[in-house]
């Protein structure tokens, strides 16, 4: 049992070497305290929660028809199995390690704790934990049984993703036989992170053309590319998605334009391209000349060197940058609510005119927070993942 | 050993002029001409244009005036015809160049599957046999960056070989490695050249250029002051300007 006391003599040596050093650590110590003491006491026992508790649907999605809703949970429980799925053929060979085992538990953790703290309905209550269980059923078994299935198989298992977002689609705004749902009753977390997923998904193709654009050899191509990109950065997002609700009326004949959500979208999309591009460009010019040379020299025409040996190792070097710009491409949904979308943010601004909730505006921006950082964290945590993944060299751990 | 005179013309450059964009001239007319299974050894002071040269062989540089044959094939600006001629061209640069996201099996296979569309088993089991004869087999698996400088140089003239070209171009290929690797390399260019490969090395190897070498040529200032049998332009250069880097090197 050395290590406790090494951990405490380390402590010592680092915090308490001078009597000024002593001084500071116990008053920052104290301070801490004193603001988190503070804080607790405010979460536990002043502040009023019924004002979420009452309120979880509108801000899960907004005014989505009741009696349609079914199909959001049908969606949720679709990704949770997708989720299971890739996370057991990934990690699983019949096997928990700890970090999954810590995952596990927080899932569960969240799933109980979660609908008990918000006062769940009974009903929903049950349909979290279906879905947790789901999830957790789903990657077990996919991590038991996956060495049975047929490798051409496997390689089919990330198509899941694309055709679970046409799916998604279909199921959110209807069609097919499913009653419409217009946009416009979209709403909460639901259009947050539809419009987010939207634009990180059209935004990197669009980013890559540009940069590659950027250093074409057409000058119309190049200096088209460069006019959009620094016309783009040089224009507030909230200028952008303005001109976007008039302009587009304006431009395009009456029915044409498309509705205030899809118009929205496509602004943030279009506005994330152009830093995309300068991300993905960054990664263009870090790649020695040479590669490019190679490629073509042994016989690649352009279009084939760039999909095979240019792109994967400039997308790589970009990756951290490009992830940085999705994140801030799903904190800049929050401006929705200004132009008067009922997004997150939106949402919580009419509950927090509700008279009856009146002077609760804490409460609900402290769980904005909460809910807009465990989204950037699950991006973050994606992105390093995917990094170590793609460096076929990860050894250091510098 | 027959005349290098009655085989075919491999590669034909006849008054070749370069200019780069800032207004320096590369190339001040350059003739070459390199038949089936000659091997060409360039020398020269650095800056002297020998690598531009080589490399306007399969179009990675442009050229202004002059025209250039590459088996049997005009060099044009079209980009079909650059395509056709690099397929049959390949080439070994300073800086090796391999991928270093692929494995070194699948940087040799890469463009015969891509370019040639050979089914991937057949291309691989030529790749395990070329990397057998560069002397690297058991590192198939390996990414270039597990692997030394001349091993490296091994894979990247493997995966050139693997396009199964008819000309190989060597730019400089032991300037960048460590000196106990360069005879590694060298020996490799040895081993092919004996099988009949045609190929022009830019290199500063004396001793290269005198056991494996047809013809020496040796350029200055964009152009070609002296070529000939490696025997006579090192015992017997004619020109000073030979003499003078001759001396330098020695």
């Amino acid at each position: 049992m050395t290590v406790p006391s090494l951990t405490f003599s380390r402590l010592r040596r680092e915090l308490f070497a001078t009597p000024v050093d002593s001084v500071i650590t116990l008053a920052l110590l104290g301070f801490l305290l004193a603001v988190g003491t503070a804080f607790l006491r405010w979460v536990l026992f002043q502040a009023q929660w019924a004002v979420i508790q009452a309120n979880t649907t509108l801000f899960a999605v907004g005014r989505y028809p009741i009696e349609q809703q079914w199909r959001l949970w049908l969606l949720t429980g679709l990704l949770a199995a997708a989720s299971g799925l890739c996370w057991g053929l990934l990690r699983g060979r019949g096997t928990w390690p700890r970090n999954d085992q810590l995952a596990a538990g927080i899932l569960i953790a969240l799933a109980v704790i979660g609908s008990w703290a918000l006062k769940l309905e009974l009903p929903i209550q049950l349909r979290w934990w279906g879905i947790t269980a789901l999830l957790l059923m789903v990657r077990w078994a996919a991590g038991r049984w996956s060495q049975a299935l047929p490798a051409p198989l496997l390689r089919l298992v990330p198509l899941v993703w694309p055709v679970l977002y046409l799916v998604g689609m279909v199921l959110i705004s209807g069609g097919l036989g499913l009653m419409r749902v217009p946009p416009g009753e979209w709403g909460g977390l639901l259009l947050t992170l539809l419009e987010a997923s939207f634009a990180i998904l059209l935004c990197f193709p669009l980013g890559i053309l540009l940069a590659l654009g950027r250093r074409s050899e057409l000058p119309l191509l190049r200096w088209g590319s460069v006019v959009y990109i620094e016309f783009i950065r040089g224009a507030p997002l909230i200028t952008l998605l303005f001109l976007g609700q008039n302009i587009l009326g304006f431009l395009l004949p009456g029915g044409l334009a498309p509705d205030r959500v899809w118009r929205a979208a496509w602004v943030l999309t279009f506005f994330a391209a152009a830093y995309v591009a300068e991300a993905v460009r960054s990664g263009l010019v870090a790649l020695p000349p040479g590669q490019l040379e190679a490629a073509r020299s042994l016989g690649l025409p352009m279009h084939q060197a760039l999909i095979h040996v240019v792109l994967p190792q400039a997308l790589r070097v970009a990756l951290p940058a490009t992830v940085g710009q999705f994140i801030t491409l799903l904190q800049d949904t929050t401006l929705l609510s200004l132009i008067g979308l009922l997004d997150l943010l939106g949402t919580a601004r009419t509950v927090m005119a509700n008279p009856e909730f009146l002077g609760k505006n804490a409460e609900v921006y402290l769980v904005l927070a909460v809910l807009f950082w465990c989204c950037c964290a699950a991006l973050g945590l994606g992105s390093r993942a995917l990094e170590t993944r793609l460096n076929p060299l990860a050894t250091s751990k510098a | 050993m027959t005349s290098p005179t009655a085989l075919p013309v491999m590669i034909e450059a006849r008054g070749v002029e370069k200019w780069y964009p800032n207004g320096f001239q590369a190339l001040r007319g350059v003739d070459l001409t390199v038949h089936q299974g000659e091997v060409v050894v360039i020398m020269g002071p650095s800056g002297s244009g020998k690598s531009t040269f080589i490399r306007t062989f399969n179009a990675l540089e442009d050229f202004q005036k002059g025209s250039i044959v590459v088996d049997g094939m005009p060099l044009s600006n079209d980009v079909r015809n650059i395509d056709a001629i690099r397929r049959e061209v390949g080439m070994v640069f300073q800086q090796f160049n391999l991928f270093p996201h692929l494995t070194v099996l699948e940087n040799l296979t890469l463009a015969p599957t891509l370019v040639r569309q050979r089914p991937k088993r057949e291309v691989e089991q030529q790749a395990l046999e070329l990397l057998e004869r560069v002397g690297i087999h058991e590192q198939a698996r390996k990414y270039p960056g597990q692997l030394s400088g001349g091993q490296q140089q091994r894979v990247a003239i493997a995966r050139s070989l693997c396009m199964e070209p008819r000309i190989m171009l060597f730019d400089e290929p032991t300037s960048a490695l460590d000196p106990e690797m360069v005879q590694e390399v060298l020996a490799v260019m040895q081993e092919l050249a004996r099988v009949g490969m045609t190929m022009v090395v830019v290199t500063h190897e004396v001793r290269f250029a005198r056991q494996v070498a047809s013809r020496v040529v040796l350029m200055a200032e964009g152009q070609v002051v002296e070529e000939a049998p490696p025997e006579q332009f090192f015992a017997n250069p004619q020109h000073e300007r030979s003499r003078q880097f001759l001396s330098q090197i020695n």
